[in-house]
């Protein structure tokens, strides 16, 4: 068993989505990419304490991107998952699965 | 795109609790590329970014100031902890100040939290029943107003008429034999009316109560036991219920079982009772149905809903008026008082018990002046340390909290010993409190008694720590600075503590007044004539239980016993008694005298009547004055007879020869031979003896009127056996209990003890109080004394100077001694004026505890106030002593 870090659900969300966005994931982005593929809106209070908090775990990584005119010039900080969030995106994942294996049959959606 | 600008308040809060730098540049750079996204409204866009906003200032505003304030926090420990270390190492520096410190506030917060905690758990606390306050305790009083018990028709008739009760229940305690087991024992047992478990609203755990059929006459008898004897008796058997027990030989039916915890209130049983039996079996007899008996029982009752004690006294106080008139032949004299259940219960102990609060109060008193004295000493002593530290720039703040911390650290410490103690003197005081006290299985250590000697001690410990510092960052510090002491405050420290000193000789000397009176009650009480030989006399009883121990049975049982126990190697002499000497009277009755007139039913004379065999004067080692002791004469059929006690043929014969005059037990119309209707009967009695008196009723009461029968006219059930010993009387105590098991194995002996130890008994109250006191008052002395070696001595320091002048200038040592001591001393009688006022003042706190002296006693004051200058002027004289030793040249050096 490796020391991955324990995921909220809203931290997978997270990773996630900043996985997906590639090299655009900036903060205006993924709140989008959220609302969109997970229906979440969340406060900009929670996504950026929240990112924070997964830089802190050393879960991802960011860099500073130039800013443009709609932004007054303010740079952007540009988002990466670290080897240790794709190892603790796995583990959470690996997790589920185990959970799940047997039990899909019991929830299965009503035929008709 | 559009070119929107952020709200500006908005904007301006961001900038704020936003971090610094890139982190927060970019979070502003999402906000403003949002808000201009076209998809929203101005105002929608707007109203978003003002959401956005509020919700990162909670975030990140609370993020901030909890960064902040834990570097402030650390940084605040980090002082409190040199502060810390700071003192440590000071008080390390002055151990025995330390230790005197420490050892003042154990001794003070301990004994107090003690003490308080018996108080607390034997008169303060509620009794563990349901709404005890509404519990009233109910009895009869004699004309003289002393408690009698109340009689059964009586009783019966309040019940019937009583309205301030919900429910008014009557019982007494009975001591009964249980056989059947491998040996016969005695239990505990209240005799309870069917109503008692509706008074005190407790209910049997299993079965059922009693019900008001298992108290008319000739009901089969019933028994509730108590959860531990259930337990400890019938191994918790489960179907216990309609099991049944060998009870005075009658055969008593179960049918019910107590819950767990509940305690029937105690008067005087040391053990809690085993059970409980109903009212059936004796409800039916004579003795019982007689209005004018009283036998033993006592009612109590609980109040109805808005009613308080004052109004169902009256309301009881009227039935016995009535009664009194219906019934003038029974009731004459007879009334009845109400008191709350609880009080009654510890009214005997209340006093002591109030009196060792006072003592208390002022032992903690005197510890927390102690303390005080010892803390500005050692201000005084650290004036110019602390100007010092002002003048470099320690804020005045910084060094109060300095002071703050030392005291506050010695308090803990003296608490914590403190709290030490007051465990350790409680487990002590349990123990040693008098056999049958009242409730003391309630008493537990108490915290809010905790609480408050801590608080008390180091609210003092902390203000007179902290007094120092408010002088040492004034004014007062520059000069401390410059003349290297503080003129001023130390001239105020002084008088403080001179004032200090004056209120704790006084304290100690109220307490040892208190020590001293007690000392003076048990020597008077050790020096009472009993009126018999106490040494190496032996007692135990027996119950002759069962219908088949008829009276023909009883007196041949006796008779065998007797000689059975005189023919037992080491024993001189032996008898047995209905009653023995100190224990009390069973038997208390009017009496009626043949030659006198009869006077007003109110104003009958009443006796103890004590049934004795022969010899038991001899025995007890009692003086014969006229007449003859029972002898051989006596038989069971031959004329009645008695012998009287002094105390008797002198009220009633003054002047007279009591021989052969006539007394019959009862009222004068009792018949004085058997009737055919049953009725109790009391033949005439030809007093054919005087002997001398007895401390009969404990050893303080007054000797009362005593009428001494023949156990062979009246052989009562239960006897004490008397055995006067030519070896250690404990000894013999197998070989009784082996005589009595030969003549019936279902008796077992009970009460055994010799008469020193019930001598010992009688004066376990006023000898625990005395201990308690005597302890008290020498921690106070010691106290004292070292305040006052310490304020002394560290005058001689402060004058070294002043000293050195004098004798330089030709003072002679002696008046330099005079000079110290009288200082010391005039502070010690200044004390001894004030304690000796106080003490007059608190005399009728301690009144009730004393015996054979009085509260203003002046040889004991004398006495007290003699040993309190005495330990003074060797305090004084030590330092002074030392100071007459100074060398004049070092010590004018010194400055």
């Amino acid at each position: 068993m490796g020391q991955a870090a324990y995921l909220g659900e809203f931290e997978q969300l997270l990773l996630l989505a900043i996985l997906r966005l590639g090299s655009d994931a900036f903060g205006v982005q993924i709140s989008r990419e959220l609302e969109a593929r997970a229906g979440r809106r969340i406060s900009r209070g929670a996504l950026y304490t929240s990112l924070d908090r997964l830089e802190d775990k050393g879960l991802l990584r960011w860099k500073l991107a130039a800013g443009s005119p709609a932004r007054d010039g303010l740079p952007r900080r540009l988002y990466v998952v670290s080897a240790a969030g794709r190892a603790a995106l796995r583990g959470s994942r690996a997790t589920l699965q185990r959970m799940w294996r047997g039990v899909e049959h019991l929830l299965e959606e009503p035929s008709s | 795109m559009t070119d929107r600008t952020p709200p500006r308040a908005a904007d301006w809060l961001l900038r704020r609790v936003l971090p610094a730098g890139p982190r927060g540049d970019t979070i502003r750079g999402d906000l403003l590329e949002e808000l201009r996204a076209p998809a929203r409204s101005p105002r929608a866009a707007a109203r978003w970014y003002w959401r956005q906003t509020v919700s990162l200032a909670c975030r990140y505003g609370w993020r901030r100031s909890r960064d902040y304030g834990e570097r402030r926090r650390h940084m605040v420990l980090e002082s409190l902890w040199q502060d810390v270390r700071y003192a440590v190492r000071s008080y390390a520096k002055t151990p025995s100040f330390t230790l005197a410190v420490v050892t003042t506030l154990a001794l003070g917060i301990g004994a107090s939290t003690a003490i308080f905690s018996m108080v607390n758990g034997i008169v303060l606390q509620p009794l563990p029943l349901p709404e005890p306050d509404r519990l009233v305790y109910v009895n009869e009083t004699n004309p003289k107003g002393d408690f009698i018990s109340v009689s059964w028709p009586n009783y019966l008739d309040w019940r019937a008429r009583v309205r301030s009760f919900e429910a008014l229940a009557l019982s007494r305690d009975e001591a009964l034999t249980l056989t059947g087991g491998e040996r016969a024992q005695r239990v505990r047992a209240r005799r309870v009316t069917a109503n008692m478990f509706t008074v005190l609203r407790v209910a049997p755990a299993l079965g059922r109560a009693f019900t008001d059929a298992d108290d008319t006459p000739g009901a089969a008898p019933v028994a509730i036991v108590t959860d531990a004897f259930w337990r400890g008796q019938l191994s918790a058997d489960s179907n216990v219920l309609g099991r049944t027990l060998r009870l005075d030989g009658v055969q008593v039916t179960i049918v019910g079982v107590m819950p767990h915890g509940f305690e029937f209130p105690r008067f005087n049983f040391p053990r809690p009772h085993d059970l409980f039996v109903a009212m059936g079996p004796v409800s039916g007899s004579v003795n019982l149905t007689d209005r004018g008996n009283h036998n033993g029982f006592s009612a109590m009752g609980r109040l109805a809903a808005g009613v308080g004690v004052e109004r169902a006294g009256e309301e009881i106080r009227a039935i016995a008026a009535a009664l009194e008139r219906e019934y003038p032949n029974s009731n004459s004299g007879i009334r009845a008082k109400a008191a709350i259940l609880a009080d009654q219960l510890v009214s005997s102990i209340r006093p002591t018990l109030l009196a060792l609060l006072g003592a208390v109060c002022c032992l903690l008193l005197i510890a927390c002046v102690n303390v005080a004295n010892l803390l500005i000493a050692r201000g005084a002593g650290r004036q110019h340390e602390l100007a010092v530290r002002a003048a470099l720039g320690g804020g005045r703040l910084r060094i109060a909290r300095q002071l703050l911390v030392e005291s506050t650290i010695i308090s803990a410490i003296g608490g914590a010993l403190g709290v030490a103690a007051a465990a350790w003197l409680l487990r002590v005081l349990v123990a040693m409190a008098p056999d049958g006290t009242p409730r003391i299985t309630d008493v537990r250590l108490d915290g809010t008694a905790m609480l408050f000697a801590l608080a008390a001690a180091a609210l003092c410990g902390i203000a007179f720590g902290a007094l120092p510092a408010l002088q040492a960052s004034g004014g007062a510090g520059q000069q401390a600075l410059v003349r290297g002491r503080a003129a001023g405050f130390v001239a105020r420290s002084h008088r403080l503590r001179r004032g200090l000193m004056v209120v704790e000789t006084a304290l100690a000397l109220v307490l040892l007044t208190g020590a001293g009176l007690m000392m003076r009650t048990l020597q008077q009480l050790t020096h009472v004539e009993t009126g018999f030989r106490p040494e190496r006399l032996l007692t135990t009883r027996v119950q002759l239980a069962g219908e088949h121990y008829t009276p023909a049975r009883r007196i041949t049982f006796s008779g065998d016993l007797l000689t059975r126990l005189r023919a037992l190697p080491g024993v001189s002499n032996a008898a047995l008694t209905f009653s023995l000497p100190i224990d009390g009277s069973n038997w208390n009755s009017i009496f009626t005298v043949a030659d006198k007139p009869i006077p007003e039913r109110a104003k009958l004379p009443s006796a103890a009547f004590t049934p004795v065999s022969s010899s038991f004067f001899e025995t007890m080692g009692m003086r014969l004055v006229r007449g003859r002791p029972f002898d051989a004469t006596e038989a069971p059929d031959s004329p009645k007879t008695v012998v009287v006690n002094e105390t008797l043929a002198r009220r009633l014969w003054p002047g007279e020869d009591p021989i052969g005059k006539r007394l019959k037990q009862g009222w004068p119309e009792t018949p004085d031979h058997p009737t055919k209707s049953g009725e109790y009967f009391a033949p005439w009695r030809e007093v054919v003896g005087v002997v001398s008196d007895v401390k009969f009723n404990g050893i303080t009461s007054e000797t009362p009127l005593q009428a001494y029968l023949p156990l062979l006219h009246e052989p009562a059930r239960s006897l004490a056996i008397v055995v006067r010993a030519t070896v250690e009387p404990t000894s013999l105590v197998p070989q009784i209990e082996a005589v009595v098991r030969d003549l019936d194995k279902d008796i077992p002996l009970v009460q055994t003890r010799t008469m020193d130890q019930m001598l010992d008994a009688s004066m376990a109250r006023e000898r625990v109080s005395m201990i308690i006191f005597v302890m008290f008052a020498i921690v106070a002395l010691t106290l004292a004394s070292v305040g006052l070696y310490g304020v002394v001595a560290h005058g001689v320091t402060e004058r070294t100077h002043e000293i050195g002048v004098r004798l330089a200038l030709g003072a002679a040592r002696a008046d330099v001694l005079a000079l110290v001591v009288r200082q010391g001393f005039s502070m010690a009688v200044a004390g001894s004026i004030v304690g000796l006022l106080a003490s007059l003042a608190l005399s009728r706190w301690i009144e009730g505890l004393l015996f054979g002296v009085k509260p203003t006693d002046p040889a004991t004051f004398t006495a007290v106030v003699a040993t309190l200058l005495a330990v003074a002027l060797i305090a004084c004289l030590i330092p002074a002593h030392r100071a007459t030793r100074l060398d004049p040249t070092s010590a004018l050096r010194a400055e």
